[in-house]
């Protein structure tokens, strides 16, 4: 994630970042450079990744270190908060206010005039679909709808950069799609979306870039591909769709790059375990030239479960 | 920028209102507001039964009297000479009391009470053995009583307790309510100066208090004037500075209200438990007058006192130091006072913006 495709002034960076609770850690001496596009931050409760969006959106001081969110600093929230939207994982709400008043009083508060923040609260609650329900008052919405409304707030001024802690807790399978959809969009957008998550095959399926947690450190960062590569001692898992597996299996073995190979139960595949993944596609290529029907070829642990998996354990998550 | 901060303010005040003015937890300052009044109009409801009696009385007598005509009897008239000059007593009352002198048998004594009225003013007349013994007039209205029973209760109920703790109530749960809430991130997550936030914080407060307060104060001197005739109440308005005092009061109101909310605005910044600066503050407001002359001027209650239209006298045998309390032996001038409420406040202020740059949300460990 230290790409130089794009300058500072794009970038949320971390530079040794760490932030205690008295004696507690939150993360320690965390360093990032957060490029456009979905980011996930991953790991178990207490990793720190609340921590995390906290001290990027200010609402905690780091212990040490600096943090800069596309050239703007975390203490000046009149200006940060003008880029970035913030959805929380805290489940309340100002007393007696309707999902409309809500988010209308919201961008009030940032200065806007009576008619702006009303025409920009009804689209962001369009955005979410909640609109029949946006003139009941948010104590009586359900986890869901809370969670939308929260969202809805987050995107209601169109900002650079979203910060959604775990923004699809909550939400049935429909909704789901659809915020993923909207996050995907605002990342098409050229937008910076940090969502964290424990459900990683949601994350897996929209993240340019990973980022794993695990007891308040970094473990790994970056495109999961990239990750992945980086972990030697796990040997990279391929799964090989074919009409003559055993044929394939036998050539397979044949290379020095090859650690281990097992036909699957249909008997039209194999999966490969190698540690030297190039050689292993040119071994493939190779065959592929010997006439033998190869349907598919897919990498079966470059991504971000298995990749956790290999880090961190897979404790607390949700497949 | 200045026009965003104010239109930023007035959203906060709008959101803050809502909620200080309607919140459940807040009423029991709606009852601290409410006790005074309830204490005027109970004695105004008092005032205008006697005054009734009063009127009634004037109806029974044998011929409209007067003051000067009620002023007229003197101790040691005789009993027919009270009727000569007021008439028959519309009320009068007789008993006998026997006496004893030494070992001599003395035959009772012949009481009479004769009560007279000029529809405002009761005189109560004894007489004993025929003969005017002793002499009372209730006076109505005693409008300089009257001014010093409204100083009273102003500085000792409403100003020491019903502002400071409707203050402490109100503005002390501007953070802190909303920690407790969890719902502070709302604000902090807007793009919004923290100390434009702290601004319309405390003028929604301020608003607060004031409405209530003064209301109060104003519904406090419509009870108090409520059972006075016409007449009396222009004397005591427009000839007896009672306007000017109630105008007075009012601002005194609202200076306090500017100087314990701030006071109470820190320390619901920097303290998770209420009591502690309430009862520190409370313990610091009552000794200012055994301070010394610099440490007097950090406290509201030494200005304010200096701002009260209408001393409250000590009364005899009151011990000294309970006098100090009452008396203010050392009072600023009304525009140094109005200035040192004012410095006070900003000090208070200041230190809450320091303080709520650095609030930082963290509700787990509320």
């Amino acid at each position: 994630m230290n790409s130089t495709s794009s300058s500072p002034a794009d970038r949320i960076v971390f530079e040794d970042v760490s932030k205690f609770y008295g004696e507690i850690l939150g993360v320690n001496r965390v360093n990032l450079s957060i490029p456009p596009g979905i980011t996930s931050l991953v790991g178990p409760n207490g990793s720190g990744k609340t921590t995390l969006m906290n001290l990027m959106t200010g609402l905690v001081r780091p212990t040490r270190g600096r943090i800069q969110i596309l050239n703007y600093r975390t203490d000046e929230p009149e200006k940060l908060f003008k880029i970035l939207g913030y959805s929380t994982q805290f489940d309340s709400f100002p007393k007696g206010l309707t999902g409309f008043q809500f988010i209308y009083s919201y961008l009030r508060l940032a200065g806007r005039d009576a008619a702006n923040a009303e025409q920009l609260a009804w689209r962001a609650i369009e955005r979410v679909n909640l609109t029949e329900a946006a003139k009941r008052n948010v104590a009586g919405y359900s986890k869901g709808m809370r969670q939308r409304i929260r969202l809805a707030q987050a995107l209601a001024h169109d900002p650079k950069v979203l910060v959604l802690d775990e923004p699809l807790n909550g939400l049935d399978p429909l909704a789901r799609a659809e915020m993923i959809a909207l996050f995907s969009e605002a990342a098409e957008r050229g937008c910076h979306v940090i969502i964290s998550s424990h459900i990683l095959h949601e994350v897996d399926a929209i993240s340019d870039q990973v980022i794993l947690l695990s007891n308040g450190y970094v473990v790994a960062e970056g495109q999961i591909h990239n990750v992945r590569s980086e972990i030697q001692e796990h040997p990279t898992q391929i799964l090989i769709r074919c009409t003559r597996p055993r044929e394939v299996a036998a050539k397979m073995v044949e290379s020095e790059a090859t650690i281990e190979v097992s036909i699957h139960n249909d008997e039209k595949g194999l999966l490969v375990k190698t540690r030297d993944p190039d050689r292993f596609y040119l071994a493939l290529n190779v065959l592929a030239v010997t006439g033998i029907e190869i349907e598919s070829v897919a990498p079966a642990d470059d991504d971000v479960l298995s990749v956790y998996e290999y880090l961190i354990g897979n404790e607390e998550v949700i497949r | 920028m200045i026009a965003l901060w104010r239109d930023q303010i007035k959203s906060v005040v709008r959101l803050e209102s809502k909620k200080t003015f309607f919140a459940r937890r807040g009423l029991w300052i709606y009852v601290l507001a409410v006790l005074p009044i309830l204490l005027f109009i109970g004695k105004a409801i008092v005032e205008s039964s006697l005054h009734n009696r009063s009127v009634r009385m004037l109806q029974q007598s044998e011929k409209p009297l007067t003051y000067q005509d009620l002023l007229a009897v003197k101790s040691g008239m005789t009993r027919e000479e009270v009727i000569a000059l007021l008439g028959k007593p519309p009320l009068s009352s007789h008993w006998s009391g026997r006496r004893s002198h030494g070992q001599d048998v003395v035959p009772p004594v012949q009481h009479e009470n004769f009560e007279y009225s000029d529809g405002e003013n009761v005189l109560f007349v004894n007489l004993s053995d025929g003969k005017v013994d002793i002499i009372q007039i209730r006076e109505a209205y005693n409008l300089g009583d009257e001014s010093i029973m409204f100083a009273g209760v102003f500085q000792f109920f409403f100003l020491r307790l019903a502002v400071f703790f409707g203050c402490l109530g109100i503005f002390m749960n501007l953070f802190r309510g909303e920690i407790l809430d969890r719902s502070l991130h709302f604000y902090f997550l807007a793009p919004i100066r923290r100390e434009v936030l702290l601004a319309g914080k405390f003028l929604a407060g301020l608003l607060a208090t004031c409405v209530i307060f003064v209301t109060s104060e104003v519904l406090q001197t419509v009870a108090l004037l409520w059972p006075l005739t016409p007449r009396l109440r222009d004397l005591y308005l427009y000839h007896n500075h009672g306007l000017e005092h109630a105008l007075v009061y009012v601002g005194v109101t609202v200076l306090a209200s500017i100087g314990y909310g701030a006071f109470f605005l820190v320390a619901g910044m920097l303290f998770r438990n209420p009591l502690l600066p309430a009862a520190a503050i409370l313990i610091w407001e009552a000794v200012n007058p055994f301070l010394p002359a610099l440490l007097k001027q950090f406290s509201v209650i030494y200005y304010l006192k200096s701002l009260c239209p209408v001393d409250v006298p000590a009364a005899n045998g009151t011990p000294p130091l309970l006098a100090l309390l009452v008396s203010n032996p050392d009072p600023v001038s009304p525009p140094v006072a109005i200035l040192g409420v004012m410095v006070v406040a900003l000090i208070a202020l200041y230190v809450s913006s320091v303080q709520v740059r650095r609030l930082e949300i963290n509700y787990t460990t509320e």
